[in-house]
This record gives structure tokens, sequence and C-alpha cells, in this order.
């Protein structure tokens, strides 16, 4: 920028969050001495209202073209005070975040002195990078009024449906041959005891009648290429390759159910041993007939243990997907180490089943804990008044599944109650087993650059704050591909997957963020490195030079790091702007000055 | 007597704060640091947060310039394995992690003053842990030699060898797959760094000091004659350096 910097310094108090352990009228006065700083002040809220309007007033009165606010964490904070600084016509690029509650005050509540002494620190590091900041220009792009649902479950249809409502054209894939996912396997829902044919069949209707989904079943996914707004997508479907040109991507391939290796609790050996998947079945078909005693076993194959780091080192280092698959394969004997969430319930409502139809059969649910929320705990109590037992063994001495010479199962469990062994005859053994990643989802892991957490799920871009968005501008998740999820909140899920697409579809245009690589021309090569290192395929090398889409990359800055050359800066996060910090911190110079 | 002398440990002792650079990935670390901070758990206060978008984008000489500016410690941490935003950026930044604690070695500096760590966005217990544990150490260590002695030949020469061109290409190779061994690759760009830093601390004393004889060079770099008659051929044939006349029976080199 040729403009000389003139830098407003802002000190948040946050009540007494920080003013309690910072001394801030210490620091402002600081900060009026920091070079370029021309104006400082402190507010007691800097995010309030009154706080916005000083910095917006500042900027005009003092003439301010660089603003750094000395508060919390730039992770929630920051698009607010990036908002007023545009509000003034200030770019919001220019805007710079002092860390000095989280990253100070807070863990230094006991070191007032020392606490604002770094407060100055960092203070002035942040000035030192606002100076080098530049003004930044989102890239604005169109987006498509159609999007590709991945999966035709609950949680897909749910989400074609509500977009194609909206007026947006839909086309939904299937790798099976007739739509309805997991649920359509379904017998009965908990806690209404529906049949899952009342929940799915209406579904199934709707998106065969709706004139905006295109409904391809039996069809796979077989490559994406493109950024948010403008992807292509080639679908593999019985009659040929198909190409589809959408603006939004909904991923709602859905789970597995674990299989328990063969010979645990006899499963496999024992044709009695089944899992609850299979007990809904034989429920279906009425093949339980009435016997005298059935035992569940809780969290077969569930929050046992956990993913070792060992496991994580062993595969190669570039490819998460490749990761889920190793994964799959290392937990097939040992099983998940997380709660699947749904099992408790389906348990209790199989339990409540058989008791129905057979009031004599003694059903036992032996588990180490049991988890039941808001009305399921009706749901869990209505079992128990139809006589189902609940025992608890304890977690360190699972339950033991023996075949006896008549050919019928005991089994033998430790009650955590009565501190006692008991043994249970039982005709039927049923083991209820977590949802888990499927295989489907490490190759659109893959295609679609989504990266898979260590419990081996897609991964959320926040798991509180964005549940359904992903790391991939206009790729979205539904369902349980990212952990497990009952009907309802299969539902909720595709419903809130729907909305977040819309909003970009609606809109028709979206900016995406400034901070992306950029090549000097005059120091490039060719050598095309870049190209093969970048996750995102975001650089191009086309007639001797290369380019860097900007919608495509996502500004990890990998690329720059690597290039031999050093001809790749990175928006926001040039070479001199990080080492503008550390010179600010160490170099003694500008410390005596301060 | 007995007490002046604990006052003067008193003032040694609180003489030696580190100064440790932190920088934190945007999405697991940083957030990390900031869960600490929600969390209240303390922590000693001497480390300074610096924000990138990745470790991926840790470019090995922002580490090597913090150390030269007197940092007593630099830690980089980014998500866990398989929990990177973008995918392979930690692991890009763990290859990197190697050649670079060598280089950090080879300057002189205690290894342990640079850390790569994996901390999510969850773990605000480990990132205090982690901030008093390397405190701890570095205090251990005492001040960074660059404090004290402000001789940098040899890390500027290291900062240049990792700006080079050729041991940029051969690291950046590393990150792809490469058609040789990996412990034999690794070998051969060990070796390309301890050229490229011998040679560039070749080329800085030319810089500053302006045309040298071999004899004065293996002096001022503290390298073998021969090594430094094996560069020098190797510097003329790339055409980096020139005879600048003669002195003492022995050609003079400058920068070409």
């Amino acid at each position: 920028m040729e403009q000389e910097p003139r830098v407003g310094v802002f000190i948040c108090s946050c009540g007494t969050n920080i003013g309690g352990v910072v001394n801030v009228p210490d620091v402002t006065e600081y900060a009026k001495t920091i070079p370029h700083v021309v104006y400082a002040e402190h507010n007691l809220y800097t995010c309030s209202e009154a706080g916005l309007t000083a910095i917006k007033d500042s900027v005009k009165k003092h003439n301010l073209n660089r603003v750094v606010v000395a508060s919390c964490t730039p992770r929630t904070h920051e698009p607010l005070f990036r908002a007023a600084c545009r509000e003034t016509g200030l770019n919001p690029y220019l805007f710079e975040m002092a860390n000095i509650r989280e990253h100070d005050s807070w863990v230094h509540p006991h070191e007032q002195h020392k606490a604002t002494e770094k407060a100055k620190d960092i203070v002035r590091m942040a000035v030192a990078k606002a100076t080098l900041l530049e003004p930044q220009t989102e890239p604005e792009v169109e987006v498509k009024g159609a999007s590709l649902v991945i999966g035709a479950g609950v949680a897909g249809m749910t989400a074609a449906l509500s977009m194609a409502s909206q007026g947006f054209k839909v086309h939904l894939i299937e790798k099976e041959k007739e739509p309805g996912g997991m649920t359509q396997r379904l017998y009965k829902l908990y806690p209404t005891l529906a049949d899952a044919s009342e929940v799915i069949n209406p579904l199934v209707d709707a998106i065969k009648t709706n004139k905006n989904i295109e409904l391809l079943t039996s069809t796979t996914l077989k490559d994406v290429t493109g950024y948010i707004g403008n992807f292509n997508a080639i679908a593999t479907t019985p009659d040929g390759n198909r190409e589809m040109n959408v603006g939004t991507i909904i991923v709602a391939p859905g789970s597995s159910n674990y299989t328990p290796p063969k010979g645990l609790y006899e499963y496999g050996v024992h044709d009695h041993v089944i899992t609850q998947r299979e007990l809904d079945e034989k429920l279906r078909q009425g093949e339980i007939g009435e016997p005298e005693r059935i035992v569940m076993i809780q969290c077969v194959g569930a929050r046992k243990g956990e993913i070792r780091p060992s496991e994580l080192e062993a595969f190669p280092k570039s490819d998460t997907a490749e990761l889920l698959r190793r994964i799959l394969k290392a937990r097939k004997e040992e099983g998940w180490p997380y709660c699947s969430r749904i099992c408790c319930m389906n348990a209790i409502k199989n339990a409540i089943l058989v008791k129905e139809k057979s009031p004599a059969t003694d059903v036992v649910v032996l588990f180490g804990d049991l988890r039941v929320y808001k009305e399921y705990e009706d749901f869990y109590r209505k079992a128990r008044d139809l006589e189902v037992r609940f025992i608890r063994h304890i977690e360190e001495v699972p339950p033991e599944v023996a075949q006896m010479p008549d050919g019928k199962l005991q089994v033998t469990a430790y009650d955590a109650l009565s501190g006692m062994e008991v043994k249970f005859p039982a005709e039927w053994v049923v083991l209820s087993t977590p949802l888990i990643p499927s295989k489907d989802e490490i190759m659109l892991a893959r295609m679609l650059k989504i990266p898979i957490a260590t419990d081996g799920f897609m991964m959320e871009a926040h798991l509180k704050l964005r549940p359904v968005d992903t790391n991939v501008d206009g790729v979205f998740i539904a369902g349980t591909v990212s952990g497990p999820k009952d009907v309802s909140e299969s539902i909720i899920s595709g419903e809130a997957a729907a909305a977040r697409a819309s909003i970009l579809m609606g809109n028709k245009k979206v900016t995406t963020d400034a901070i992306t690589a950029i090549v000097n021309e005059d120091l490039y090569i060719g050598c095309g490195l870049c190209e093969e290192i970048c996750p995102y395929g975001a650089p191009k090398v086309e007639e001797g030079k290369s380019k860097i889409r900007e919608i495509l990359c996502r500004g990890c800055g990998s690329c720059a790091a690597e290039c031999p050359k050093q001809a790749i800066t990175m928006r926001h996060y040039r070479d001199d702007q990080i080492l503008s910090q550390v010179k600010a911190l160490l170099t003694p110079e500008i410390r005596e000055e301060a | 007597m007995v007490e002046e002398k604990f006052e003067e440990d008193k003032v040694s002792e609180k003489e030696f704060e580190p100064v440790i650079i932190a920088y934190c990935c945007n999405w697991c670390s940083y957030a990390g640091a900031d869960l600490a901070g929600t969390s209240r758990f303390e922590y000693p206060t001497n480390l300074r947060i610096i924000r990138v978008m990745c470790t991926g984008r840790m470019d090995s000489t922002l580490v090597l310039e913090a150390l030269r500016m007197g940092a007593d410690g630099v830690l980089i941490a980014g998500c866990h394995p398989g929990d990177c935003h973008y995918q392979k950026g930690n692991f890009m930044m763990e290859k990197r992690f190697d050649y670079l604690k060598k280089a950090v070695k080879n300057i002189g500096i205690e290894p342990e003053r640079v850390r790569l760590e994996w901390v999510s966005a969850s773990e605000g217990g480990k990132w205090a842990a982690l901030a008093r544990e390397m405190t701890e150490d570095i205090k251990r260590l005492g001040p960074s030699p660059f404090r004290l002695m402000r001789d940098t030949k040899k890390t500027d020469a290291a900062i240049d060898a990792f700006k080079s061109q050729r041991l940029r290409w051969v690291v950046g190779r590393s990150q792809i797959k490469v058609e040789i061994e990996e412990d034999k690759y690794r070998q051969t760009v060990d070796a390309i760094m301890q050229v490229e830093i011998e040679r560039h601390m070749i080329t800085g004393a030319l810089k500053n000091k302006g045309p040298l004889t071999a004899e004065e060079l293996a002096k001022l770099t503290g390298l073998q004659p021969n090594k430094i008659v094996q560069h020098l051929i190797a510097l003329r044939k790339d055409g980096a350096i020139s005879e600048a006349g003669e002195k003492n029976d022995q050609y003079l080199y400058r920068l070409a």
C-alpha cells in the first residue's frame, strides 16, 4: 500500500474478563507508542454497539487505514469487527486481531504483571502485522440452481424434497436398485413403534413424483470436478455415464452396521446368536416365536478401546481416505471407541416388541451403561413395566456366551449390583452393534476432498457451530455419514443440509475467502510441484504459466511452503507478514523503542 | 553476605524468561489454545502465539528466522494425523520437520528448542500441559545461543539454503511419491542440505567480506580447505562466483 499505515488500536476490557487481570489502560498507553499507531483507546466491551461505533467513528476522525482490536479470539469475533471496518469503507482485510483473552488474561489470572506485559507484546505483534496488510477482494462466483444429492436414504430424500419444493433442480443418486436406504430395511421405529415403511414410503413416493427431482438408481458417483456454485459430477448409471452440472452437493451415503467377528459371543458359530438388525428382520418375519429367554448384550463392538496412535502412524501420509480404509480393517476385530447413540433405544424397542408378542418370554438386557434421554426415558420405563430385565455388568468383565451340550446357549455375566455371577440359559442371544463408517464414504471423501475424523466419520466444518457444512465450500453432509443418528435426527440433518444449500442457490452468488495462493510470474519456472502437492487441484500449469485457480484454493499454504522458487505467496499470510510478528516480538531495536 | 548472594540468585533466576514462538494452525491448535483459555487452564506466560491457516504453510525458513532473531524456542502445533482441515498439511509439515530438525542441530542449536506437536480443538488441557512442559524444558536449556552471541553466520547460511531452489526442490519432492526408497531419498536430501548450508556459508562470507582466497574462506567458515576448494569449483561452475585476481599466490573469489 502506498499510503503510510495509520493504525488504530482498540483494547477491550471484556468487563473484567480481560480488565480484571491485564492493566488495560497501561496497555492502551503503551499502544500509543508503537510505530504507526495514531490512535488507541480502551473499551468496556469493544464488541458492543458502543465499541463498534467507537471503531467506526475513529476510522473517520483519525483517518485510520488499519484497525487492530485486542480482545478475544478471532475465531469467533473477527467477522464482527471486519464487518464494522467494511461499513466505514475500510477493506475488512486491513483488520487484525490480538487475542489477549483466551491466550492471556484467562490463562494467567494470577500473574497480572506478566499478563499485562504479554498483552503489550501481543498488541505490538498485531500492529506489526497490520501495517503490512493489504486489501483483498473476495472472489464472487455464480451458483447454479441445481443440487446433487448422494444417497437416497431418509436424509438424502428429505434434503432432495426440501430443495425441490423451493424450485431447485435435484439429481438424487442411489447405488441400490431402490431408494429408501437403511431405514427401508428396518421393521419398527422407536419410540412410536410405527412401521418404518410408514416413514419411508411417503418419502419414496414423493421423490418419485416430484418433477424437480431426477432419481437415478443403481448409480454411483464416478468423479467430481469444479467448485462451489459450479460442480461437474459424472455418475455411472446402468445406461452409461451421466454428467451433471450443479451448484451444491449434499453427501448422504449413510453408514454401515458393525458385524461382529466370527466367534465373538459365538456369533457366526451358533445361528441363534444374532445382531439387533437381524432380530429386527426376524421379528418382521415372525421367526422368533415364543422362546423362554432372549438375552441382549449392549455395546458389542462399541465403546471399546481407542484408536491407537500406532494405527494412525501406519498409513500413507498423504491420504485420509486410506486412513479410513485401514481403520475399518483394524477395527473389525476390536470394535469402535465411540458410543453409537441409537443402540440402547433400539434394544429397548426390540425388547418391547418381543414382550408384546410373547409376554412369557424373559427378556434380559445386559449393559455396561444404558443411555436414554428426553422422552425416551418413558420408553425405557415402558419396557420395565413389561418386565424386561435390565442388568448392569461391570465393564471390566464382559459377559460370556457358551454353547451347552444340549445345543442351547448360556450367557454368564457379572451382575454389578449384587456382585454375583449370574447365568442365563437362552434361546437367542442378540448383540447390539454400532453404526460404523461405510466403505462408500472412503470413495466419496477422496473424490470430494472432505476430511475424515479419527472416528472414521466425515468431519463437519465445525462440530458445534457448522454441523452440516464441510470444509469444502458448497458441499454439505446429511444423515449418518457424519456419525450415528436415528431416523428423526437424520431427517433434521437432511432438512438442515438442504437449507444450507438453498441459501447459496437462492442467492445465486457467493463470495469465497480471499486467503488464497498467488504466483509471482517473474520467479516462476514451471516445475509443476505445486500441482502435485495441492489436495484441491488449484494450481494449473498451462502454456508455461502457472496459475492458481483461486476459487479452488482453500488457502492452506502448502504450495507456498514447498515452492522451489518461493514463487508462491499466500494472501494475508505472506512470509513477511508472519515474520513481522516475530520481529516485533524479538528484535531489540523495536523493544527499546517500546 | 549470604543474603546478598541470595538476592543475586533471585535476580539471575528472574532474568531468564524464555520467549517461545508458537505457530498454531487456525483450525485445531489455535482453537485448542482458545479452549485452554475458556477452560481457565493456567500455564506460564512465555508463549507468543502466531496464527497460520495450516502447519502445511510453515516454510522451514519461518522457524529458522525466528531462531535467528533470538527465539528461545519454536513450537509448531497442528491438527492430529487424519484431522487436518486441508487433508494433509500436517503430514507435509511432519515430513519437512525431519529436515528442519537436522538443520537446527547443524547450526548449533539444541534440537529440543524446536517442537512439532498435534493439539486438537478439543485438547485445551493438552495445550496447557504442552506450554508448561515446553517452558520448563527451555528454561533448563537456558537462553538461546543467539541471544548472547550474535554470530549468526551459519544460521544465515541455513536460511539461505532453505531458500535455495536445489534444497527446496528435493524437500518438496519428498512430499509426493518418489521412486526410490524413502531412507535412501532422505539420506540424499540430508547430504544436499549439508552441501547447501556450506556453500551458502561461503557465498555469505564473500558477500560480507568481499573477495577472499580459499584459505581465508576456510578460516572464516571453519570448513576444511579441501571442502572449500570442492565447493568453490561447484559454485564457479554454477556461475555463482568468479575469480577476482590473486593474493599470496592464491586466487581470490567474489560473487558473480
